[in-house]
């Protein structure tokens, strides 16, 4: 069994990254096995950061022969060192989801010795917890650059997620804090399994196999290096685009490291928070990373990001909530997709008026501005009041947002399980 | 004015409701801590298959998911829940459809809002529900749902941890589900029962405390979230919370 001491330096050097979700994956339970997936994926436990655990996330080792300037586990820090073996950690994992600690693994490493060597005994351990102690639940493996392409694919077919770290938003960047890691050394092995999933998909009967059914994420670090935000999302945008990833996640800069390259304060969690708002606008809501913010431009601190296109856009609106097709209802300020799709369900028995909508939860504090009932308005034609009451609105909500129930937009700045 | 009590029971429900429903302003409540209003008349009503079978089959023919929902609002764990389920049914004898999506009602605003609560509380508890392995190799697993989900979360253990042995207790109802990896039963039993640990198990439950305890990021504290997702109420059987 696995000592406490390895355990917590294991775990320390893990918890930086982020993503933790346990969702996307159908995998079944096996005669004589233990364990499944959940699609919708589960929270086990909170932390009191406000992020939830779903998944064991541990490294296999923290001796790492790299040098990365933001990894706290960089081959010149001076930390204490450990590793561990496959078998302890297939026990720690069993031992934990019979007891429903867990959801399932995320495994990652540092690179000891060589990416070959590290990602072998990566897929030594979780081949193992397959064939050998029959866990079905979720895995999450973390792909180590420039591993070789057969370890990739034959890892793919084992586990649930594997996602690749791009970590810093451009290459120039990358080069000065990362040396040792190369854009393609990310990129490439993304764009492989994507092929190799879709490959898998298009096979028809017996030979289909489970291949990688929650698919790919990555993470980037926000505030190390000097990328604007837009440059950013048109990153996210291209990622989500050309390798169909599941998520990008975010991670707002906590100098675990100090160097005379490396800024030494803290990214404020309001960057990582309204960048989260904007990745969501990409994805649920129909916008393109141009529309939220160009190249060069950050978000504006005072309100979220759709508030920002609807102010720059107010030719749009406002709109009627009783005929609005659903993609224009997407665009109002302070409505969520939850939102639209009540109102579209809603309309059709009855017409809605401002009452209806409170009484549906449906929050107006914003919305106000943008919409009519029945052809009513109660916001206001003129444009910098609208502003104004906008930021005024966004400032109350400062403090309310750290208070219990966040609006189903702030709360996706913990990275919850289920999201 | 009829009130009428059940006896908590879907099936006695159903049989209240065949009254109940064309009586205005009845009151349908399975609680005994009810306060009665003056002049009230007390119908003790026992189940009965026929007007049950009777209101069921009405309620199949014009909203079919009607009979997904009632169980789920009698699982609820507040006074009137058999008052919001008794509207909710009126609603769909008066329309004589469905009206699930009629969102802007007020009596399916309140249903839907209870039968979120349950299958919420039912999620969350698929996640907080912590187990401890006795002596003889059962794994035990108490907790206190608001509300009566110990039926909804099982199919899920099941399929999970088929091959393991276990007890879930709600031990707020007095009833615990056993399952010895062929078939799963149903008891009820005292509210507190003693368990024998096995001799791993606080090895276990130490490891987990320290993996909670490092995978926190002290830097970035945010207790109030933490508590929002995860109510202080559930923390009682969470060995990372002691």
């Amino acid at each position: 069994m696995i000592d406490a001491e390895r355990l917590k330096i294991l775990t320390e050097s893990a918890k930086y990254d982020v993503s933790c979700s346990s969702s996307g994956s159908r995998r079944a339970n096996t005669k004589g096995g233990i364990g499944n997936a959940s699609v919708g994926g589960i929270c086990h436990s909170f932390t009191p950061d406000g992020r939830c655990i779903s998944l064991l996330k541990i490294l296999m080792s923290n001796r790492c022969s790299y040098n990365c300037l933001y990894c706290p586990n960089r081959a010149e820090a001076d930390v204490p060192r450990a590793s561990a073996t496959p078998d302890e950690l297939c026990e720690l994992v069993i031992a934990f989801y019979r007891r429903n600690y867990i959801e399932g693994l995320f495994l990652s490493s540092a690179v000891e010795g060589s990416p070959d060597r590290t990602m072998e005994r990566m897929l030594d351990t979780v081949i193992r917890l397959r064939k050998v102690y029959r866990f079905n639940g979720y895995i999450h493996l973390k792909g180590i650059p420039m591993a070789d392409r057969a370890l990739v694919s034959r890892a793919a077919q084992y586990v649930d997620r594997m996602s690749y770290n791009v970590e810093l938003p451009s290459e120039k960047s990358l080069r000065l804090l990362a040396p040792q890691k190369t854009k393609e050394s990310v990129l490439l092995p993304m764009k492989q399994l994507f092929l190799e999933k879709k490959a898998a998909g298009e096979e028809k009967g017996k030979n289909r196999k489970i291949f990688l059914p929650a698919g790919q994420t990555t993470q980037l670090i926000v505030g190390a290096s000097p990328e604007s935000d837009g440059q950013i999302l048109k990153l996210s945008e291209a990622m989500y685009r050309r390798f169909s990833l599941k998520r990008v996640y975010y991670s707002s800069y906590v100098p675990v490291v100090r160097h005379s390259l490396l800024p030494d304060r803290c990214t404020g969690l309001l960057r990582e928070h309204r960048l989260y708002q904007a990745d969501w606008l990409m994805r649920f809501y129909g916008f393109d990373a141009d529309e939220i913010a160009k190249e060069g431009e950050n978000l504006p601190e005072e309100y979220d990001p759709k508030c920002a296109w609807a102010l720059r856009n107010m030719q749009f609106f406002p709109v009627e909530i009783n005929t609005a097709p659903l993609e224009e209802l997407l665009r109002v300020p302070g409505i969520g997709t939850l939102g639209a799709y009540k109102i579209i369900k809603a309309r059709k028995f009855a017409k809605l008026d401002f009452s209806d909508l409170a009484k549906m939860r449906i929050v107006l504090k914003r919305a106000k501005f943008f919409i009519t009932c029945g052809g009513k308005f109660y916001g206001s034609d003129n444009y910098d009041t609208v502003k104004t009451a906008l930021m005024l609105e966004e400032r109350s909500e400062k403090y309310e947002q750290l208070s219990l129930f966040s609006t189903p937009e702030t709360s996706l700045s913990v990275h919850t399980g289920q999201l | 004015m009829n009130v009428y009590i059940t006896d908590g029971t879907e099936n006695c429900f159903y049989t209240a409701v065949f009254n109940a429903c064309t009586d205005k302003d009845c009151i349908v409540t399975s609680s005994c801590a009810v306060q009665l209003p003056l002049g009230a008349n007390v119908v003790a009503v026992t189940a009965d298959g026929e007007k049950c079978t009777r209101v069921k089959k009405k309620l199949n023919e014009y909203a079919p998911h009607a009979l997904k929902d009632i169980p789920l609002l009698l699982r609820r764990g507040c006074a009137n829940k058999e008052q919001t389920a008794l509207e909710y049914i009126r609603l769909i004898m008066e329309k004589k459809a469905p009206v699930k999506d009629m969102l802007s009602h007020p009596a399916v605003i309140a249903a839907t809002e209870e039968m979120r609560k349950v299958t919420l509380e039912a999620h969350r508890f698929t996640g907080f529900l912590r187990f401890m392995e006795g002596s003889g190799g059962i794994f035990y697993a108490p907790f206190e749902p608001d509300n009566d989900i110990l039926e909804l979360i099982l199919p899920h253990f099941i399929r999970r941890l088929k091959n393991q042995p276990f007890v879930i207790h709600d031990t707020i109802r007095g009833k615990a589900a056993l399952y010895n990896m062929r078939e799963c039963a149903i008891v009820h039993t005292d509210k507190k029962v003693n368990v024998v640990l096995s001799d791993c198990e606080d090895a276990f439950q130490k490891l987990w405390k320290e993996y909670y305890e490092s995978v926190n990021i002290a830097q970035r504290p945010h207790e109030k979230q933490m508590k929002g997702y995860m109510p202080i109420r559930y923390w009682k059987y969470m060995p990372e919370k002691h």
